[in-house]
């Protein structure tokens, strides 16, 4: 009998928080940049790629404010532009992940595939970061679950439905991620998170700075992997490492174990994250104070008070 | 003392190797073949008759099966 | 004696099984280029390919025991399946580790080759992307429909359907002839078609292509072609873009001579022998994916409709695929757009009796199958399935093997004397001890004998 075709779509999502990134160099001194972080994730992505002809790829950017897809592009690139984002990393040509990337047209023995996608992302890169600026309000977190909830809708509906009969697509999520949580994203995530479940999606995360509660639900929740990488200069062994083998492949290696996961959720009041709560009996929701009307389903909570023992105890001396 | 015979092993399903008894019987083949029957599977026979009996035994197949499909 | 009965079966090589044929100099020189890497990569086992992605930017040999426990104990034998795979393909040896332990290190050539492939920075590959627009340019519709009518004239060739005929070249019908999959008889100066060749036509297209080119390969030394460099530009096809049009230039001359050929074939498209470019066609790009299993696949639309009744409908005007029907099926009815036959115990046998394997009729059945059927799980009626397994079977339900027979021993102790014996030189073929008789087979007759007159005698 024929073989069933595995094919392995890989959506990953960097944030790209320009704030974050910012952070990381001035305060920590850390010499890894966002380019170089791209640089690797390149290499990534092309290995990814390299694995298998049916190998699938998609990358989506969270950014502070918006969530866009960077590959593949919803639109034809624009023509002519291929001039190549400003390499100030690959100046440190002792590292290994520091590569130069040709521009586009450069034949350098690169596979055209590779050549294509890597131009196509530092394109949509640079104009994200250029077209930024119009923005007047910062904010220190990344819209992860915009661009989860995009990743869901593009390996269902797309890439699964149009898969070809007789090919077995199994997808994933890649976090790659460095700023912090934002609880006010929870009920947005874990939707997401839950989905992915349903839809047998594992969501990995590669953490560069703080560990992230949610994600390492996430993580937990569809079977993926969550790691904090100690080193931000070796991000790319980490990533190819760990991050490279897809889900059919991890049993049979020897990876990290898995993380003590922090199950604690935030309240839909205040988006603080609590060990003890209150949860409406209807609809579930959590909440931090008590509330007489449940705010997500506007149940209200009536209060018998306590057994009215005395009562009893007449009807027991009556009977 | 010990009997040595040259011939064939022939291994089959027991419906087969009751057909090949049957066409021994009958000397469908013009002559007796079967040299020894050894279990429900193993049929030893005389070597000079594997030629006739592939080639006799499709048309005796044939015989034996149903036209399946409407014409 | 009844190998007679059953022609060969077609043995279709994959990319591994070929090039672990190679001698290991060509090896190395094939990934001299970084597409030969790629593709080899491809290839390997899921571990063996993990095992090259961790270990291709450390520079020096990782030891065994450490990559050993790279894997889950559960699944050693996958770990030494896919270190023999490596050995096997030169992508790395063996080197002792400082400190005598035994290591891996991977082939330096095959490493900086994949490195390219992956980073770039190396020599842009033969040829390349033309850098002027063709004024001719052809879109992939275009290029599938070209591709695909010439791969069909040298099926209906192969079937001596008069239609195409002019479009086959001498060179094809040579690598058909070497290849066995036609033959030149005595009385008649057309070649015909022989049981091989029938397997072949039932194969799927990329397959057929990559068979197809197997063959044609070992040829290419007697002309006076390079091997290497043929290897590695048909694996650089495989690699590039449909619809892309690429420049000849920097190719070299036994290059060109092969590029010309595989015109021929159909695998690219060039407007003009001397045309300066060449556009690949879906042909050369599916030999990459089609390698190692045989994929269903790339047929656009299915035609035929089987029912259980036996009735095969098939929805084609082609002469090529009903004559592939009629391989193994009894035609009844022709019309202008569709054929009507039917599977029948005979006409499955005729197909039996040329080498053909009732898997191929079903898969070609399957991978044909029109659309409304491949609604259905499964695709064919299991009765249909079923019946021509059975037909298969029906003809070897028989099984011969030469042997003597030792009977009409005098005790216990001789027979289980002469039995041992036997089984200890492996040629006992059936026994039975409480009857003694036993069977072995007729090379180890000789040697039993003797033994047995030694024993007489002492």
């Amino acid at each position: 009998m024929e073989e069933l075709r595995n094919s392995s779509l890989l959506v990953i999502i960097l944030d790209t928080n320009p704030i974050w990134w910012g952070q990381n160099i001035t305060e920590t001194g850390s010499s890894v940049c966002l380019s170089q972080c791209l640089n690797s994730l390149m290499v990534f992505a092309n290995s990814h790629l390299m694995l298998s002809h049916y190998n699938k790829l998609a990358v989506i950017a969270a950014h502070t404010n918006k969530s866009c897809f960077l590959y593949p592009l919803p639109k034809p690139p624009t023509a002519g532009n291929t001039t190549t984002v400003n390499d100030n990393d690959t100046t440190e040509g002792g590292e290994e992940n520091a590569v130069k990337i040709p521009q586009m047209g450069e034949n350098d023995g690169k596979y055209e595939l590779f050549t294509e996608f890597n131009e196509n992302l530092k394109t949509e890169i640079k104009d994200l970061i250029l077209n930024d600026r119009l923005v007047g309000e910062l904010y220190s977190d990344s819209l992860v679950a915009g661009a989860m909830s995009m990743a869901m809708q593009l390996d269902i509906h797309r890439i699964e439905k149009e898969a070809p009969i007789g090919e077995n697509v199994s997808s994933r999520i890649l976090v790659i991620k460095g700023s912090e949580d934002n609880a006010a994203q929870y009920m947005n995530f874990m939707n997401a998170v839950f989905t992915a479940q349903k839809q047998n999606t594992v969501i990995d995360a590669c953490i560069l700075d703080n560990d992230s509660g949610l994600l390492q639900q996430a993580c937990d929740i569809t079977g993926g992997m969550y790691l904090k990488i100690p080193q931000i200069s070796g991000l790319l062994q980490y990533l190819l490492w760990v991050f490279l083998p897809d889900p059919i492949m991890r049993p049979k290696l020897t990876l990290p174990p898995k993380v003590q996961v922090d199950y604690r959720a935030a309240c839909f009041c205040h988006r603080n994250l609590i060990d003890v709560g209150y949860v409406c009996s209807v609809c579930l929701s959590i909440f931090c104070a008590f509330n007489p009307i449940c705010s997500t389903c506007q149940t209200t909570f009536k209060f018998m008070g306590p057994p009215k023992i005395l009562k009893k105890k007449s009807k027991k001396s009556a009977g | 003392m010990v009997n040595v015979t040259k011939g064939v092993l022939v291994e089959c399903d027991p419906a087969m190797k009751q057909f090949l008894l049957h066409l021994d019987e009958k000397n469908a083949l013009g002559r007796k073949f079967v040299i020894q029957d050894l279990d429900d599977t193993h049929l030893f026979i005389s070597s000079d008759i594997i030629e006739i009996l592939q080639t006799r035994i499709d048309d005796l197949m044939d015989k034996l099966s149903f036209p399946l499909a409407e014409k | 004696m009844a190998a007679a009965f059953t022609p060969r079966k077609l043995d279709c090589k994959d990319l591994h099984s070929y090039l672990k044929t190679l001698p290991s100099p060509v090896l190395d020189r094939l990934y001299n280029h970084p597409a030969t890497c790629l593709a080899v990569f491809r290839e390997l086992p899921d571990l063996g390919r993990q095992y090259v992605m961790r270990t291709l930017f450390v520079e020096q040999p990782v030891s065994q025991a450490v990559i050993g426990q790279w894997v889950n104990n559960k699944f050693i034998n996958d770990h030494r399946y896919a270190c023999k795979a490596l050995t096997e393909l030169r992508v790395w040896y063996e080197q002792p580790i400082p400190g005598g332990q035994p290591g891996w290190v991977l082939n330096q050539t095959f490493r900086n080759n994949t490195r390219v492939a992956l980073l770039g920075g190396g020599k842009p590959w033969i040829g390349g992307r033309s850098t002027t627009v063709d004024k001719y340019a052809k879109d992939i519709l275009f290029l599938d429909k070209y591709a695909q009518e010439r791969w069909e004239c040298v099926l209906h060739f192969m079937v001596g359907s008069s239609e195409g005929i002019e479009g086959v070249s001498r060179d094809i019908i040579e690598v058909l002839n070497n290849s066995g999959l036609m033959r030149v008889d005595a009385t008649d100066p057309n070649p015909t078609i022989t049981p091989a060749g029938f397997q072949f036509l039932l194969m799927d297209t990329a397959s057929q292509v990559w068979y197809f080119m197997l063959q044609y390969l070992e040829t290419v030394e007697h002309r006076g072609m390079d091997l290497v460099e043929c290897l590695s530009f048909l694996f650089q096809l495989s690699f590039s873009t449909l619809g892309q049009d690429y420049t000849t230039d920097g190719m070299s001359e036994s290059q060109l001579k092969f590029l010309q050929h595989l015109r021929e074939f159909g695998l690219v498209y060039q407007r003009k022998r001397k045309s300066q470019r060449y556009y690949p066609t879906c042909l050369a790009i599916n030999l990459a994916s089609g390698l190692s299993n045989v994929s269903t696949g790339q047929e656009k639309t299915g035609f035929i409709i089987v029912e259980t009744n036996y009735r095969v409908y098939a929805y084609t005007d082609s002469p090529l695929k009903i004559a592939l029907l009629a391989i193994f099926c009894d035609m009844l009815y022709r019309f202008p757009t569709m054929v009507v036959c039917n599977l029948s115990r005979t006409s499955v046998r005729e197909a039996l009796i040329r080498g053909i394997t009732a898997e191929q009729i079903l898969n070609f059945l399957r991978s044909h199958a029109h659309p409304k059927m491949l609604a259905d799980t499964p695709v064919l009626p299991p009765t249909i399935t079923d019946q021509v397994r059975l037909w298969e079977l029906e003809r070897d339900r028989l099984k011969f093997n030469d042997g003597v027979l030792y009977s009409q021993f005098n005790s216990q102790a001789d027979y289980e004397l002469l039995s041992d014996y036997a089984k200890d030189l492996g040629v006992l073929v059936w026994e039975n001890a409480t009857k003694r008789v036993m069977v072995v087979t007729k090379s180890g007759h000789d040697d039993v004998k003797k033994f047995w007159k030694r024993q007489k005698n002492s």
